[in-house]
């Protein structure tokens, strides 16, 4: 199934309008590909010289087959495309630091595969890239071009602005940096990421390079007419390449060793034998739900998406916090768990639509395509520290899937006394009986259950 | 004069066209485009060195200079 919002049928994607070579559309809530017959060429270039196969079969780029079903624009059209549909589109600013790294990664060693088919990567856009079965793989089949030993890598400015500069950003400056990439969807400027940047990353030569002495040859030579006379050899052109590798190598987030990780074990109000309890009343809930595509809100590690993913569940795994996420996505890569995928989401706050015409990347609602969300210890979160009336919460999930698993963790809970000690309590409805009330507006519940040993409630809840 | 102006205008082509100008979709940017051009030939002439480098060492150490790094996990 795939997650992009229902477009009329036939009707080129709304993310898809820039590149002449094709476009995607939905038919039958299918995704396809029209290959235009400009670049017939050059798709046949990608198939017949092996690049095609030796990517797929490392798991770069996403598969595809041939598929006689009419083209939308028949007059311009080469031939239509299937590509293995990717479970969930998600976006560079949802991803964690290593998620980024990672498909920076993914972009280099395809570039670096391309030269040696003459090929080369027309550009290197991070929302190409999309985690699928847990890799991060490229998605667009019309990303190549024909490689001409002398020319330059048209991509190179795009690939500093995509990956190189949040990432950096994320190491030198602040891990949440990667939110600047919702308002610069085209990639961070780099003049703007050289002046976040600390002073002494000037005295890292990749950075230099790349970043600040790149951001300035932009500003100097801005609108001046490039000689286009000189060219770049090809073990030119594998320096640049490698010189980018190792400049995205070195670049490590050391954040989950300064103790997050303990902070994360230790974080819950629960005795040994409750939060056993809580477990397995989740995995009995799921027992029942038997679902095929779970949401896990406010997931932090993933300890419960887990349980999701047993239960045979494709699992997203969101988390506002960065941190957790990355933690959370290098476990899953490290045990090569391909159901799991942990993003990074601020429920408060979701992603919203945004480029040309708000329709280039979706909107977190616009993708929902769980039938299940997992909402653990995330309700006081949502209703006390951000004040939102459990009515509109009960409304927010009844938005997202038909099957709802929510813990009530009340007011006597030691985390809500935490999330109180500074502040009046304005909330005389936060109850037993008022989230009851609330939410059986909008759901059938099904199961209540204490946990034991706390004083929090789970509950197995069916929208109405 | 038609074939004056052809000729010039074919003139002009073989000296200021270039089979290696960006027609690509992508607008690479002119800044960015320079730059690439003067450190990529930087970059690769560090390669060249670091080959030569390492056949001298390997010729010291009575070690093959080959076995090229690939881009495999």
């Amino acid at each position: 199934m795939n997650s992009n919002p229902p477009e009329t049928d036939n009707q080129q994607s709304g993310a898809s309008f820039r590149d002449p070579s094709g476009f995607v559309f939905h038919h039958n809530q299918v995704l396809y590909r029209q290959i235009n017959q400009q670049y017939q060429d050059t798709y046949l270039q990608l198939m017949d010289s092996g690049l095609y196969d030796t990517l797929v079969e490392k798991q770069l780029l996403i598969q595809h087959v041939d598929t006689p079903i009419p083209a939308p624009a028949p007059d311009q059209a080469f031939k239509v495309i299937q590509p293995e549909p990717v479970a969930f589109i998600s976006y560079p600013y949802e991803w964690s630091f290593n998620q980024l790294k990672d498909a920076a990664l993914t972009t280099l060693k395809i570039q670096r595969i391309a030269v040696k088919y003459a090929m080369s990567l027309k550009d290197s856009s991070a929302y190409n890239i999309q985690f699928y079965r847990g890799r991060p793989v490229l998605i667009d089949t019309l990303s190549f071009e024909s490689y001409q030993v002398g020319k330059p890598w048209a991509a190179y400015r795009q690939f500093c602005q995509h990956f190189l500069a949040p990432l950096s950003l994320m190491v030198y400056r602040d891990i949440r940096l990667s939110e600047l990439l919702k308002s610069y969807i085209d990639g961070l400027p780099l003049d703007l990421s050289s002046r976040l940047l600390p002073l002494r990353t000037r005295l890292n030569l990749s950075l230099l390079l790349h970043i600040h002495l790149h951001a300035s040859s932009q500003k100097r030579y801005a609108g001046k007419k490039a000689d286009t006379r000189r060219s770049v050899s090809q073990s030119a052109l594998l320096g640049l390449i490698e010189s980018l590798q190792t400049a995205v190598k070195r670049l490590k987030y050391s954040g989950s060793d300064r103790g997050w990780a303990g902070y994360y074990q230790d974080e819950h109000s629960y005795s040994s034998s409750g939060l056993a309890h809580k477990q397995q009343l989740v995995q009995e809930f799921l027992a029942i739900i038997q679902p095929n595509t779970v949401w896990d809100l406010g997931a932090n590690t993933g300890l419960y998406s887990r349980l999701a993913c047993d239960a045979g569940a494709n699992t997203i795994a969101f988390d506002f916090d960065p941190v957790a996420v990355d933690l959370n996505y290098q476990n899953a890569k490290a045990n090569r768990e391909s159901t799991l995928l942990a993003l990074v989401q601020d429920l408060t706050n979701p992603s919203p639509a945004i480029g040309w015409q708000s329709k280039e990347r979706s909107s977190l609602f616009d993708r929902a395509n769980a039938d299940t969300i997992l909402a653990l210890a995330l309700i006081h979160h949502i209703a006390i520290a951000n004040n939102v009336p459990l009515d509109q919460v009960a409304t927010f999930f009844q938005r997202l899937a038909r099957w709802l698993i929510v813990e009530f963790v009340p007011k006597e809970d030691p985390q809500i006394q935490r999330l109180m000690v500074a502040r009046e309590d304005i909330f005389p409805d936060y109850t037993i009986e008022g989230f009851e009330s609330a939410f059986s507006r909008y759901f059938t519940i099904h199961r209540v259950e204490p946990v034991r040993e706390s004083f929090r409630r789970l509950y197995l809840m069916e929208r109405l | 004069m038609i074939i004056l102006y052809q000729t010039l205008a074919v003139i002009a082509t073989i000296l200021f066209d270039n089979p290696h100008k960006p027609h690509a979709y992508l607008d690479p940017g002119s800044g960015s485009f320079i730059f690439q051009l003067i450190l990529a030939s930087l970059l690769g002439a560090a390669i060249v060195v670091r080959a030569y480098w390492k056949r001298i060492v390997g010729f010291f150490k009575g070690t093959s200079a080959e076995g090229e790094e690939d881009e495999e996990e």
